[in-house]
C-alpha cells in the first residue's frame, strides 16, 4: 500500500516576493527550473500602510509557505530551501505540508510524515495591534454556510464584507443577493504547473482553505479589517478513516486544529488585533441547516453543489448536479427544517424518491462503506435525518424513505436530531460576536 | 331596438387622455350598430394602492396619493372633480368603517371606489365630447350570490353573480341614452352593502351585463391582439386563435393563458352571446372570437400551455376497492384544509389528484397537515414539483393518433399523471418540472408540423403573433434567390447539387470567429472534392469517421499534415484504428474496448476520449449521440477505468470528447459541454485539449433559430477563465455547408388528388434522404417561375417506390408545371453523401461553383 516516494526534484525555493499596483507576485523555483511565479490580484490595488509594513511582510511570507503546498506536492523534492521560523509557524508548516495533503497522499499511496519537514529554530517575532478597522471579512463560497455566517454577523450589527478567491458566477450571484460590499481577490496559479501537471507530476488534493486564508490575512492588513469569519463546521474536524494511526482529513485546513494554530500564528506574528476563527466552529451541519432553512430569500441563489461546474443558470439543475454526495447530503440536510414544496424548489427534483441514489444515501448513512470524501455530514447526522423524515406523513412514502424504514431503520439505533442541534466544542468567536 | 353591445376597458386602457378618446372613438362607431354599455376598471395600479390602504386606513400619504391621482385625471380629461364628491364620501365612510370595524366588508366597499371614481371622471369626459352618456351603479343590477359554506372573504371579496336576462332593464337604458357606463368588479351584496368580484373581475362584470342586457356581444379590450395557440413569450410564433367555441375558450383560459378570467366565460355562454378580445393598441386587428360554436372546424389542437407548481398527492389503499366512502373521506380531508383538487385520475387501489397550482404552499404547514390527516386512511405521498402541460382541441380523442411525436416527446419522461377530460377537449400529462425545460416550444413546433395548429388553410388560425406585431425576423436572405440566371444555367442536366463557394467561405469566417484554438471539418456532412479543398484552404482541418473516409481525403488533399487530420471512428474494426494510428493522425477512443483488447496498438500514442455526458441534443431522436442507450462515449464513471487501461497500454491522454448530437442553436451549449469536461479532466492531469464537437444548428425554415454566433464565441471566452487553461477544439460539420449547397431538379409530373396537389420530380429520397429519414423541412421554390406568386398548395414527392419519399408538404409553389426547375434549398450537408442505388435509380450530379 505505501510506496516509496519518487522525488522528481531536489529542492523547492522560495524567492523574493513583491507587491506592485495590487498585484502580490509569489515566486517558487525547483532547482535551476525556470521559477513559477503565482499572483495574487487585490481590487483597487491598495497600497501598504508604512506602520503596517513589517506585518505585511509577514503575512505574504506566511502566505507563500502556505500557498508553496500546490507546488511542492508537484515534485516532492527532499529539501525545502527557507530561512528558520519561529516553532509555531514552523508546526503550522509541517501540518499544512503533512496533514493538509493527507488525501493527497492516501491517493498517491505515500506517506509524507517524516518526509517533510521545516526549521523551527527562530526567536518568535512579536506582533502588535495595528489599529486595524472594526469590521469582518466573511468568506463566501456560494453555498449555505457562509451566508448563515454573513447573516448571523449581520444581525448582530457586525459590519462585514463578502469575499471569495479566484472566478466563479454563482459566488458572485450569491454575494449581489446579501447586499453587503464585496471583494474579489483574483488568484492565478503559475502556468508552469499545468505544464507540470501534464508532463506527469503529483497530482491530488491541496488544502485550499490554508491558501485562501493566508490571502485574507493579507488582504485585512491591506483594506483594514480586524476580524475574518470562515464557516468550518465541527464536523470538518473528523478524520474520514484511518491509516497507519494517522488520521487522514480530507477537511483537515477546515478543522479546528489548522483554526487554532493558524489563529495563534498570526496573532503573535502578523497582527495582534487580527482576529481568525470560524464562526460556525461549534455547530453540527444539522445546526446550520436549520439556521439557513429560514434565510429563504437566498434559497433560490445558492449552491453546495461541488460539480455544479460553476455556471449559473436560472434552472435548479443548472446549481445542483444531483449525483454528488454534496448535493444529496445538503438536500438531507435542510428537509426536516422546511415544507417539502419548499424544498423542491430549491433542488428542482426529488432525490428521496430515486431509488438509483439508495448507494448514494446508503454512504451518507454510512451504512455498510465509510464516508464519501467530500465535505458531508457525520454518518449520525443523516441518520437523524431520515428519521425524523420517516415520521412525517408527507415524506413517508417516498421510494428511499420507504426503503430505510423497511431495510435500514429496524438495524441501527434511534438518532434524534435535537441533541445534534446543540452547539459544543471549542471555538474562537470573539466575544463581541458571539 | 337592436341589442347592447357591451365595450370592456382595463386599467391601463383608462389611465390617460389619449385613451379615453380612443375609447370615445370605439363607442362612437360601436354606436352606429346599437346602444352601448362601457364597463371600466380602476385607473391603473389603483386597486393595489387601494388593498395596500385597507391595511393601513389611517395612513395620510395613502390617502393623499389617491384622491391626488383622480384630480389630476380630472384636470387631464377636462372635467370638473366635482363628478367625484359622493364617491369621495363613500371612501371616507368606508375608511371609517376599516378603523371601525375591519373584515372583508369594509374592505370591498374600499375597493369599490376605485371602479366608482374612474367611472365618474369617464362619464364626465364623454359627455363633454358630445356623447350622451348615462353613468350607472352596477349594484343596482348585479347582485351577488353566495353559497352557504363561503367565508367571508369569499362572500365580499371573491362574490359570484348569476345574472339573468332582463329584458326590461335593456330597453329603459336604451331609451334613456344609448350610451352607458358603469363600474367592472362590483356588485351589491346578497344581504345589501358593496361586494367585490375577486381578481380579473372586470372581465367577468362585461359577461355578467352581457347576459343581463341580452346583448349582441362583448368585446374585451386589452393589451394583446387576442388569445394565442402558445404563450408568445415562451413561442413567439403562436398562432393567433380567430375563433374558438365557449368550451375551449373556457379550457384555455384554465390551463395557462392569462388574456381573460376563466370566471368570465361562463356567464356569456349561458346566454350565448359572443365574446371578443380586441387590442387597444391596434384596434384594427380582428383579434379572437369566442361564441357558441365555430362554423367550419377542421381537427386541430388550438392552443398548448404550461402551468408549473402542480404538486401531486397520491393516496393509496388496499382497502379502498369496492369501499364505500373511501373518496368521500379522502376529499373531505382536502376539504378541511381548504385546498381544493384540480386534475384527478384514479385505479384500483389508488387516486392521484393535483393541487390547484395557485395555493400557496411553500411556506405553509398546510400540506404537511392534510398528510397526516389523509394518513388515517391511507397511504399518502407528495409528488411534486411538477408542471402540468396541456393540448386543448375540440375532439381531442380523434387526434391522438397524429400526436405521435408529441406523446414520443413527452414518453420519453416520467409521466405522473394524464389526464383526458371528460367533454373531449383537453389532454394534460403531467411531468417533473426538472424535465419540461423548452418543452412548450417543442411541442407547438411538433403540432405546427402535424399539422394540427396552424395548417395551411385552416382559417381558424390568424398569423403568428410576432408577424401581427412585427417583431417576426425578416425573411431570411436567401442567397440563391440572386442567382437564379447562374443557376438556371448550372440545371441543364437535373438533379444536381450545386455548391456555392461565397457562402463556404462565410461559414469558414464565422467559425474562425468562434474563437477556438483548432477546429475540424466533419467530412461525413458533405465530402465533395472541391469542398473539402475549400474549408482547409480556409484553416480548417478535417474529422473522419472511417478508413474510407481517410483515404478519400488522402486522395483529394495528398499535402495535408497528419496533424491537421482527426479520426474519431465509433465501433470501427480493429484494422481501421491500426491504420489511422499508422498514419500519425489525431485518434479519438470512445469505449473501453480498444484500449483493453488491442493495446499494443496504443502504445507510445497520444490519444482523446470521448465521453457521453448523459443527455442528447437534436431536432429528431435519430440525430441525438448522448444519453441513455446511446452507442458513442464512454460513461464517466469509467473515467478511471479508462485512465488505467490507457496506462497500461503506455498511451498518453491529451485531450477529452464530447458531441452530443445536432442542430443545437442554444449558443451556451458548447460552454456547457466545456465544464463539465473541464471537471471531467480533473481525473485527467495529462490533458490539455477539450474537443467539444460540433452540431451547430442551422436554419432551415424561416422561424428556426439561428445560432448566434458572437454569444457562443464570448461565453466559451467567459469559461475559459472559470477554470484551468486548455485547448479547445470543435469540430463543425453540417455548420460550413448546409447553406452554400442547393439540389435542383425538374417537374415530372403534376396532378390533382382530392384537395392536394402533387408534384412529381426527378429527385427524391434516394438523393436528398433527411426529409425521409428525419422528417427534415426543407425550403423548396420554383425557380423557374420565381417572379410569380407562389400560390399553388402542394406536396413535392420522388419517384422512388416507398411512401415516405415526399420531399416537402403542404408547400406553397408557384403553379408548378412539367420542366420547370424546383430548388431545394439548404442542401448542402447529409444529401450527397447520404445518396444511395435504390430503385436502381442514377445519383445526382454535383458541381462546385467558384462564381456562386
Amino acid at each position: 500500500m505505501r510506496s516509496e516516494i519518487v522525488a522528481k526534484a531536489e529542492v523547492l525555493r522560495f524567492l523574493a516576493p513583491s507587491y506592485v499596483d495590487g498585484v502580490l507576485s509569489l515566486p517558487y523555483q525547483f532547482d535551476d527550473c525556470e521559477p513559477l511565479i503565482e499572483r495574487i490580484v487585490f481590487p483597487g490595488a491598495p497600497a501598504v500602510l508604512p506602520e503596517r509594513a513589517a506585518a505585511f511582510d509577514s503575512a505574504v511570507s506566511l502566505l507563500q509557505t502556505i500557498a508553496g503546498v500546490s507546488y511542492y506536492k508537484a515534485l516532492l523534492p527532499p529539501r525545502i530551501d527557507l530561512a528558520p521560523l519561529s516553532a509555531a509557524r514552523a508546526a503550522l508548516l509541517t501540518d499544512v505540508y503533512v496533514q493538509g495533503l493527507g488525501e493527497f497522499a492516501v491517493a498517491n499511496g505515500i506517506d509524507l510524515r517524516g518526509y517533510v519537514a521545516f526549521d523551527g529554530s527562530a526567536p518568535c517575532p512579536a506582533a502588535t495591534d495595528l489599529g486595524l478597522a472594526r469590521r469582518t471579512l466573511v468568506p463566501i463560497g456560494g453555498g449555505k454556510d457562509s451566508i448563515v455566517t454573513l447573516e448571523a454577523l449581520h444581525t448582530r450589527g457586525e459590519p462585514v464584507a463578502a469575499t471569495y478567491v479566484g472566478s466563479s458566477d454563482l459566488i458572485a450571484a450569491c454575494a449581489r443577493q446579501s447586499g453587503a460590499p464585496v471583494l474579489n481577490i483574483g488568484r492565478h496559479i503559475a502556468p508552469g504547473l499545468f505544464e507540470l501537471n501534464r508532463r506527469g507530476a503529483y497530482n491530488g488534493h491541496i488544502p485550499v482553505t490554508a491558501i485562501n486564508s493566508a490571502i485574507l490575512v493579507c488582504a485585512a492588513l491591506l483594506y483594514g479589517y480586524d476580524g475574518i469569519a470562515f464557516s468550518n463546521e465541527a464536523s470538518a474536524s473528523s478524520a474520514n478513516l484511518t491509516r497507519d494511526g494517522q488520521p487522514i482529513n480530507h477537511q483537515w485546513s477546515k478543522g479546528w486544529d489548522f483554526e487554532r494554530a493558524f489563529a495563534q500564528v498570526v496573532r503573535s506574528e502578523v497582527a495582534a488585533d487580527l482576529a481568525y476563527y470560524s464562526y460556525l466552529r461549534q455547530l453540527s451541519e444539522l445546526a446550520v441547516a436549520q439556521r439557513f432553512a429560514a434565510l429563504d430569500r437566498y434559497h433560490a441563489h445558492f449552491s453546495s453543489c461541488n460539480r455544479n461546474f460553476k455556471i449559473l443558470g436560472p434552472r435548479p439543475e443548472s446549481r445542483w448536479c444531483g449525483e454528488c454526495p454534496k448535493c444529496h447530503f445538503v438536500f438531507l440536510a435542510l428537509a426536516p427544517f422546511m415544507t417539502k414544496p419548499a424544498l423542491l424548489a430549491i433542488f428542482g427534483r426529488n432525490y428521496l424518491d430515486d431509488l438509483a441514489l439508495a448507494p448514494a444515501f446508503d454512504a451518507l448513512l454510512e451504512w455498510g462503506a465509510h464516508k464519501p470524501f467530500e465535505c458531508v455530514g457525520e454518518g449520525r447526522e443523516s441518520r437523524a435525518a431520515l428519521a425524523a423524515l420517516a415520521e412525517r406523513a408527507d415524506w413517508r412514502e417516498d421510494a428511499l424513505i420507504q426503503r430505510y424504514r423497511r431495510d435500514i431503520a429496524p438495524y441501527i439505533g434511534r438518532v434524534d436530531i435535537e441533541p445534534l442541534l446543540q452547539p459544543i466544542g471549542e471555538h474562537g468567536i470573539p466575544a463581541r460576536v458571539f | 331596438m337592436n341589442a347592447f353591445i357591451v365595450l370592456k376597458f382595463g386599467g391601463t386602457s383608462v389611465s390617460t387622455r389619449a385613451r379615453w378618446a380612443n375609447i370615445a372613438a370605439v363607442a362612437r362607431e360601436r354606436l352606429r350598430e346599437g346602444p352601448v354599455l362601457i364597463v371600466v376598471s380602476a385607473l391603473s395600479g389603483m386597486t393595489d394602492r387601494l388593498k395596500a390602504l385597507a391595511e393601513a386606513p389611517t395612513e395620510p400619504t395613502s390617502i393623499e396619493i389617491i384622491r391626488q391621482r383622480h384630480l389630476a385625471m380630472a384636470n387631464e380629461l377636462q372635467v370638473s372633480p366635482e363628478c367625484l364628491n359622493p364617491i369621495w364620501s363613500e371612501f371616507d365612510r368606508a375608511l371609517e368603517e376599516l378603523q371601525r370595524q375591519p373584515g372583508p366588508s369594509a374592505q370591498a366597499a374600499l375597493l369599490a371606489c376605485g371602479e366608482l371614481l374612474s367611472s365618474a371622471l369617464g362619464a364626465a369626459f364623454l359627455n363633454r365630447e358630445g356623447l350622451a352618456t348615462t353613468w350607472r351603479d352596477a349594484r343596482q343590477y348585479l347582485c351577488s350570490q353566495a353559497a352557504e359554506h363561503d367565508s367571508e372573504w369569499a362572500r365580499f371579496l371573491s362574490a359570484q353573480c348569476v345574472p339573468t336576462l332582463q329584458a326590461s332593464v335593456a330597453s329603459q337604458w336604451a331609451e334613456e341614452s344609448p350610451l352607458s357606463i358603469t363600474q367592472g368588479f362590483i356588485a351589491r351584496g346578497a344581504r345589501g352593502g358593496t361586494v367585490v368580484l375577486g381578481r380579473g373581475g372586470s372581465d367577468t362584470s362585461a359577461s355578467y351585463f352581457g347576459a343581463l342586457l341580452g346583448a349582441s356581444r362583448v368585446e374585451i379590450w386589452t393589451d394583446v391582439p387576442g388569445m394565442f395557440s402558445a404563450n408568445p413569450k415562451q413561442v413567439p410564433n403562436a398562432r393567433l386563435l380567430r375563433e374558438l367555441d365557449y368550451d375551449e375558450a373556457q379550457e384555455i383560459a384554465t390551463t395557462g393563458a392569462k388574456v381573460l378570467h376563466p370566471r368570465a366565460i361562463n356567464p356569456v355562454r349561458e346566454a350565448r352571446v359572443p365574446l371578443w378580445i380586441k387590442d387597444t393598441e391596434r384596434p384594427e386587428l380582428a383579434g379572437t372570437v369566442i361564441g357558441p360554436e365555430v362554423a367550419t372546424q377542421r381537427l386541430s389542437v388550438k392552443a398548448v400551455s404550461m402551468r408549473a407548481g402542480i404538486t401531486l398527492v397520491s393516496m393509496e389503499s388496499i382497502g379502498m376497492w369496492q369501499q364505500v366512502g373511501f373518496l368521500a373521506d379522502v376529499f373531505e380531508r382536502f376539504k378541511r384544509h381548504g385546498l381544493s383538487v384540480d386534475l384527478i385520475s384514479s385505479a384500483e387501489t389508488n387516486v392521484t389528484v393535483s393541487l390547484d397550482p395557485s395555493e400557496n404552499l411553500l411556506d405553509q404547514r398546510t400540506l404537511t397537515a392534510l398528510c397526516e390527516d389523509l394518513a388515517q386512511v391511507c397511504r399518502v405521498k407528495v409528488i411534486a414539483p411538477c408542471v402540468a402541460i396541456t393540448l386543448v382541441g375540440r375532439g381531442m380523442r380523434a387526434m391522438m393518433h397524429r400526436l405521435s411525436e408529441v406523446l414520443a416527446d413527452i414518453g420519453a419522461r416520467r409521466v405522473q399523471l394524464i389526464s383526458q377530460s371528460s367533454n373531449n377537449l383537453n389532454l394534460t400529462f403531467v411531468i417533473d418540472a426538472s424535465d419540461a425545460d423548452g418543452i412548450v416550444e417543442r411541442l407547438h413546433r411538433q403540432l405546427v408540423k402535424a399539422g394540427l395548429i396552424g395548417a395551411p388553410g385552416d382559417a381558424v388560425f390568424g398569423p403568428p403573433w410576432n408577424v401581427l406585431l412585427d417583431k417576426a425576423p425578416p425573411p431570411r436572405a436567401q442567397w440563391w434567390r440572386a442567382q437564379r440566371e447562374a443557376l438556371l444555367a448550372l440545371a441543364a442536366s437535373t438533379p444536381a447539387y450545386v455548391y456555392a463557394a461565397s457562402r463556404i467561405d462565410a461559414a469558414i469566417a464565422s467559425v474562425l470567429s468562434i474563437g477556438a484554438d483548432r477546429s475540424f471539418y466533419a467530412i461525413k456532412a458533405n465530402a465533395h472534392p472541391a469542398v473539402l479543398a475549400r474549408i482547409a484552404a480556409g484553416g480548417i482541418g478535417m474529422e473522419c469517421v472511417s478508413l474510407g473516409e481517410l483515404e478519400h481525403l488522402r486522395a483529394a488533399l495528398p499535402e495535408l499534415p497528419p496533424e491537421r487530420i482527426l479520426f474519431t471512428p465509433n465501433f470501427a474494426p480493429r484494422a481501421e484504428y491500426a491504420a489511422a494510428l499508422q498514419r500519425g493522425v489525431h485518434v479519438t477512443v470512445d469505449s473501453l474496448y480498444p484500449l483493453q483488447a488491442w493495446p499494443e496498438l496504443f502504445a507510445g500514442r497520444a490519444i482523446l476520449l470521448r465521453f457521453d455526458l448523459g443527455r442528447g441534443v437534436g431536432h429528431h431522436d435519430k440525430v441525438k449521440t448522448g444519453g441513455g442507450r446511446s452507442k458513442f462515449g464512454l460513461l464517466a464513471s469509467e473515467a478511471m477505468l479508462a485512465r488505467t487501461a490507457a496506462a497500461a497500454a503506455g498511451a498518453t491522454i491529451v485531450g477529452l470528447h464530447a458531441h452530443l448530437g445536432s442542430g443545437e442553436t442554444d449558443p451556451n451549449h458548447w460552454r456547457d459541454v466545456y465544464a463539465q469536461l473541464a471537471s471531467l479532466a480533473e481525473q485527467f492531469p495529462s490533458v490539455r485539449i477539450l474537443d467539444l464537437g460540433g452540431g451547430m444548428g442551422v436554419p432551415y425554415a424561416n422561424d428556426d433559430d439561428d445560432l448566434d454566433i458572437d454569444e457562443l464565441r464570448a461565453s466559451l471566452a467567459h469559461v475559459r477563465t472559470l477554470f484551468a487553461p486548455y485547448e479547445i477544439w470543435i469540430e463543425p460539420g453540417r455548420y460550413l455547408v448546409a447553406d452554400g449547397g442547393v439540389l435542383l431538379t425538374r417537374v415530372t409530373q403534376v396532378r390533382r388528388k382530392g384537395d392536394i396537389t402533387q408534384v412529381g420530380v426527378d429527385t427524391g429520397m434516394h438523393h436528398l434522404l433527411r426529409p425521409a429519414l428525419y422528417d427534415a423541412w426543407h425550403p423548396i421554390s420554383n425557380l423557374t417561375r420565381s417572379e410569380e406568386q407562389p400560390a399553388v398548395l402542394c406536396d413535392v414527392v420522388g419517384p422512388i417506390c416507398e411512401s415516405s419519399d415526399v420531399l416537402g408538404r403542404d408547400r406553397w409553389l408557384a403553379n408548378p408545371c412539367e420542366g420547370d426547375v424546383l430548388l431545394i434549398a439548404n442542401a448542402g450537408a447529409y444529401g450527397a453523401v447520404m445518396s444511395s442505388h435504390y430503385n436502381l435509380r442514377a445519383p445526382a450530379l454535383e458541381v462546385f461553383s467558384d462564381a456562386l
